[in-house]
């Protein structure tokens, strides 16, 4: 390094001395710098020789890289592009060589990728054909359709439904957990225990199949949902337990976790000596391996949902219930009304909550209010719209009828073929109304009365009977009656009335004929006289009580007509008699 | 645990954990495995115990059991010298997939006085090669914690 400064100061001299001086000093320059001027000779042609300096760099050039390549990765980053450019131009030269140098690294990686897709498509396959027919599987097809999707992809959307529960870290070499993460809400065994059971049972597979070195056991099934998939590295395995069924694509994701873990720490994985703490940066790696699909309604909403779909279900289910039932009701109501007699229903609807009922009613048909009664509907939610008729059916008919002949209790009508029956009793008086009236009727073609009977000419006939049953009797030789008999006697007074206004309302002209008895003890003039006076005397008694004279007749017919032949005094008392007679003078 | 069959390795195990797993794994599988933490000398150490089935005329411990291993115990039946000769066989296979893993040979059911058929020449024997041994029941516990401790001890200061 003080070469140059002395060389240059050198340089300077001979301008400045005598040349005798300068001769000598050159001489001894060479003396001195000899040696360095020969290598600084050298060291500048090998600076300056290209030829020279390409040897020289190729000497140090790749320790050069390898050094530096340990330090950062700028050496990585700016050969990239040249490493980029170099592969682009030997592939447009000649493919062949890259082909050939990468077949042996491609090859297996090509046939695991397309065997892990091919198992993945005959999964769905199975998939698809196991839902294909059950009643899932039809609830899917229905979806697929709606969504015009192909089934074998909404199969897919179900069931790959899964978590990843646990991802275990495993030391190849030691069996010991390097790393453990699993999950929210995951129960598990100590893992530690786990990771070397589970290292055991790939170890026993191994060695009881005699498996090749890449080819380990990669799944482990538990029941129905469980899986463990293993992925193999150089140092250390990874087990990811799964629930549900993942998609293929996980496995890759895995892979690709434990290829930068080992990428990462491959040193630190290498010396694992059971101390997990060195190795807590790959925890990371595997919590991004903690992937989960759930379906898209969640189950946290499962209880309210189905609270709310079943209270809605039973709701309608009510509601439906009461509406049909309403419906029924209603229609059952209407059918009703139709067949009443005396009314016309044309339309019934139900509007803004109530019922609306048209048509025609006779004011003698049954009160539609009175059957919504019976129907046990709610009188206010009805409004009937209906206008008056003469309804022509029999019972309206036959009401109407009843209505104007105002018949008696006694009395029983009936309309068949329109001949109307009149049967039981009535007063004479109404008989000849309801003739009158009956004349004036035209829904009727005719009457038939014969098996009605006139009250008052049956009344007639008893009273007649018990008028003429009475009779009275007289002390011996005497117009004077037995003592005893005024009751008998009133009871005569009232049904000889009785007779007499009912022979008059009837228009019957009778008269009353006394007729007085003897017995035969006197001789047939006396018993003449007596009876004739007997007969006089009841007569008179007959008056007192307001009865027109005209009626009467007194006739006296001595012993001519004995009530008994007489054997003993008593026989003679009972002939000792008056008795009447009632003669129809028309 | 290594040993021929009955030897006892499962029940010092026993007497030693709690264990989760069920022990038909030693028929099933070949291998259970427990876990039990200890302190020795201020140390805590986490022992992962591979129980492997005990070696018989048609089942040998598999050398992928073996691998990894920290240490071993190398269970003797003292009633039975055949299990002796063969522990002797055994050390040797596995010391050669292994190299020097330190190891307690352990020579069990001593609560067996009786029917004890180790003799001194054994113990000898064992001493001439440097093994560790001692003396163990699985069935009274005696000497198990010592066993384990002894083993931890050795894995500490190989």
């Amino acid at each position: 390094m003080t070469k140059p400064p002395t060389n240059s100061e050198s340089d300077k001299l001979p301008d400045e001395q005598e040349p005798q001086d300068v001769l000598e000093i050159e001489e001894l320059r060479q003396l001195i710098t000899g040696p360095e001027r020969i290598e600084i000779d050298q060291i500048r042609e090998r600076l300056e020789n290209p030829e020279r300096r390409i040897h020289d760099l190729s000497q140090i050039l790749p320790e050069a890289i390898a050094l530096r390549t340990s330090q950062d990765e700028k050496i990585a980053r700016a050969i990239a592009p040249t490493v980029e450019k170099a592969i682009e131009s030997s592939i447009k030269t000649n493919r062949k060589v890259l082909v050939d140098v990468l077949f042996p690294v491609m090859g297996p990686a090509i046939r695991k990728a397309v065997t892990s897709t091919i198992h993945g498509m005959i999964e769905s396959f199975d998939k698809t054909l196991e839902y294909s027919l059950s009643p899932q599987g039809l609830k899917w097809r229905l979806e697929a359709l709606r969504t015009k999707k192909p089934f074998a992809e909404i199969v897919l959307l179900h069931t790959l439904l899964y978590q990843v529960e646990q991802i275990f870290l495993i030391h190849r070499e030691s069996s010991l957990v390097i790393q453990h993460v699993m999950s929210k809400d995951t129960k598990t065994q100590d893992p530690d225990l786990v990771a070397s059971m589970l290292s055991a049972i790939r170890d026993f597979v191994q060695d009881s199949f005699k498996l090749d070195k890449d080819e380990s056991l990669d799944t482990l099934r538990m029941g129905s949902d469980r899986t463990i998939w293993i992925e193999q590295g150089a140092h250390a395995f990874i087990a990811a337990v799964i629930r549900g069924t993942p998609p293929s694509d996980l496995r890759v994701t895995l892979r690709e976790a434990l290829d930068a873990i080992h990428l990462a720490h491959g040193e630190a994985l290498e010396a694992f000596d059971g101390d997990p703490t060195l190795l807590e940066a790959a925890r990371p790696d595997l919590e991004d391996c903690l992937q989960s699909r759930y379906r898209p309604k969640q189950k946290k909403t499962f209880p309210l949902f189905w609270v709310l779909f079943g209270t809605i279900i039973v709701l309608i289910g009510i509601l439906s219930f009461f509406s049909i039932q309403g419906h029924r009701r209603w229609n059952h109501y209407l059918e009703q009304l139709k067949a009443e007699p005396g009314i016309q229903i044309t339309s019934g609807e139900k509007r803004s909550g109530l019922y609306h009922v048209y048509g025609f009613r006779d004011p003698l048909a049954s009160d539609p209010v009175d059957l919504l009664k019976k129907d046990k509907f709610k009188p206010e939610k009805f409004v009937f719209h209906l206008e008056s008729y003469t309804s022509t059916r029999p019972q309206v008919v036959l009401k109407r009828i009843e209505k104007i002949l105002e018949s008696p209790e006694t009395v029983h009508l009936e309309l068949k073929d329109d001949v109307l029956n009149i049967s039981g009793s009535a007063s004479h008086s109404w008989i000849a109304k309801m003739k009158e009236a009956l004349k004036t009727v035209s829904w009727i073609s005719r009457y038939d009365d014969r098996n009605l009977s006139d009250q008052d000419e049956r009344d007639f006939d008893i009273l007649k009977g018990k008028i003429e049953q009475r009779f009275f009797l007289f002390e011996f030789r005497s117009a004077e009656m037995l003592a005893g008999q005024e009751p008998e006697f009133q009871a005569f007074i009232q049904d000889l009335k009785s007779f007499l206004n009912l022979a008059k309302s009837l228009g019957k002209a009778v008269s009353i004929d006394i007729i007085g008895h003897a017995d035969s003890l006197g001789t047939e003039n006396a018993n003449l006289v007596i009876s004739q006076e007997r007969a006089e005397k009841i007569l008179s008694i007959i008056l007192k009580e307001n009865l027109d004279p005209k009626n009467f007749r007194t006739t006296g017919v001595g012993s001519r007509e004995l009530f008994r032949e007489e054997k003993t005094n008593q026989d003679r008392e009972l002939n000792r008699r008056v008795t009447v007679r009632v003669v129809n003078e028309s | 645990m290594l040993g021929v069959y009955g030897v006892g390795k499962t029940s010092l195990v026993r007497s030693f954990v709690y264990s989760i797993f069920d022990d038909k794994y030693l028929s099933t599988v070949g291998v259970k495995i427990d876990k039990k933490l200890v302190e020795i000398e201020g140390q805590p150490i986490e022992f992962l115990l591979w129980d492997i089935a005990g070696e018989d005329d048609h089942f040998t411990v598999p050398t992928s059991y073996l691998r990894g291993a920290s240490g071993y115990l190398m269970v003797i039946d003292g009633t039975r010298r055949d299990t002796f000769d063969r522990a002797l066989d055994l050390q040797g296979r596995t010391e050669k997939a292994l190299g020097p893993v330190p190891f307690i040979a352990v020579l069990n059911k001593v609560d067996l006085a009786k029917e004890w058929v180790l003799g001194d020449e054994d113990l000898a024997k064992l001493n001439k090669l440097n093994w560790t041994y001692l003396k163990t029941s699985a069935k009274l516990g005696a000497g198990v914690e010592k066993a384990f401790y002894k083993l931890g001890q050795k894995i500490l200061h190989p």
